[in-house]
């Protein structure tokens, strides 16, 4: 067991250090929020929330560490714990290790596949892409996006989500692998592409066997 | 040593370790490394991903960028400076007490998982300022 030194600062001066250094990601956890619970009023209350507890317990954050992943891991557990209760959304939890890699792509995409994949990524509106985002479970929704969106590693993800790595490294692949299927399918409904993620059967010649 | 085949399948099931830059984490990385500069299909395959997280990454980033409503920014400072009415005039000294506790966990994969949990205590004292 360790203790701290005594942390002596004002009031007023732990609100100037807060107000400088954490204020300034409002618009960036606000865009995060939006993704979490769907709308913009429940995005308001959690980002206001978030502030307030980050604030009250500002004095557990150590200085010189990563403030904005700090921030991210109070909206994402304030998130968890307050929106999300009552909904009692069916968790995916339970299996989710099981065989997932070898559940992966176990042949080569063709050609065409490849291609009707980057056509659709690069026809379709942000309304289409927000879309496809919403539709896939909470757990994958959130990893996607703090990977994807916000650029953070999976290890920082693991500490945000209070998931080991491992599994955030299964939702991320789960996660982005369903989006793209999303997104090849509104594209399909759009008519840009016809071949939508064609994987190739092992009877193909460039099947797996190598 | 023993020898490893590596399959396709090997490579293209360790494809999201490759794109994340984490591949040493893979068991046989350094065959997988060596199957994909002699097997064009594998090597076309880890291309097309790394294209297609890389527009993945654009168009979400994109899309994802709305601004906070500008009342927002004023409730939260308000929300705050309110808050902090509530302990003006005082100094607070803070004690924190931690305790880390410890776990590994070794999955069917092999893959280890080593978790640390901090377990921490906080005590609050308030003093009320002296009045110059």
């Amino acid at each position: 067991m360790t203790s701290k030194d005594l942390v002596l600062e004002s009031a007023a001066d732990r609100t100037t250090r807060f107000e400088r250094d954490a204020l300034v990601f409002t618009n960036q956890l606000y865009a995060a929020a939006l993704r979490y619970t769907k709308n913009p009023e429940d995005a308001r209350d959690l980002v206001q929330d978030t502030y307030l507890k980050a604030f009250t317990s500002f004095h557990q954050f150590e200085e010189g560490t990563n403030l904005r992943a700090w921030l991210y891991r109070v909206l994402t557990t304030t998130f968890i714990n307050t929106y999300r209760k009552g909904q009692r959304q069916p968790l995916i939890a339970d299996n989710e290790l099981e065989d997932w890699q070898l559940a992966q792509a176990q042949s080569h995409t063709s050609d065409q596949g490849k291609s009707a994949e980057t056509v659709a990524l690069e026809s379709l509106p942000d309304s289409d892409i927000k879309r496809a985002l919403q539709e896939i479970p909470e757990e994958f929704r959130i990893v996607v996006y703090l990977a994807d969106v916000e650029g953070f590693a999976y290890k920082e993800i693991a500490e945000i989500v209070g998931a080991p790595a491992g599994t955030v490294m299964s939702r991320l692949h789960r996660g982005r692998k369903q989006l793209r299927e999303k997104l090849a399918d509104y594209a399909k409904e759009l008519g840009y592409a016809t071949a939508s993620s064609n994987k190739t059967g092992t009877s193909n010649e460039k099947g797996e066997t190598k | 040593m023993s020898f490893i085949e590596i399959q396709c399948g090997d490579v293209l099931s360790s494809v999201i370790f490759i794109i994340e830059g984490e591949l040493e984490t893979v068991p046989h990385a350094a065959q997988i490394n060596s199957h994909l500069t002699s097997c064009a299909p594998c090597s076309a395959e880890i291309e097309h991903e790394r294209l297609m997280h890389q527009m993945l990454q654009d168009v979400l980033k994109r899309s994802c960028d709305e601004q906070a409503p500008e009342d927002l920014h004023q409730s939260i400072h308000r929300q705050i400076r309110e808050q902090m009415g509530a302990n003006l005039g005082t100094t607070e000294v803070v004690t924190q007490f931690s305790m880390t506790e410890i776990s590994i966990e070794i999955d069917e994969f092999g893959n280890i998982e080593h978790r640390e949990i901090q377990i921490e205590q906080t005590h609050i004292q308030h003093f009320i300022d002296d009045e110059d």
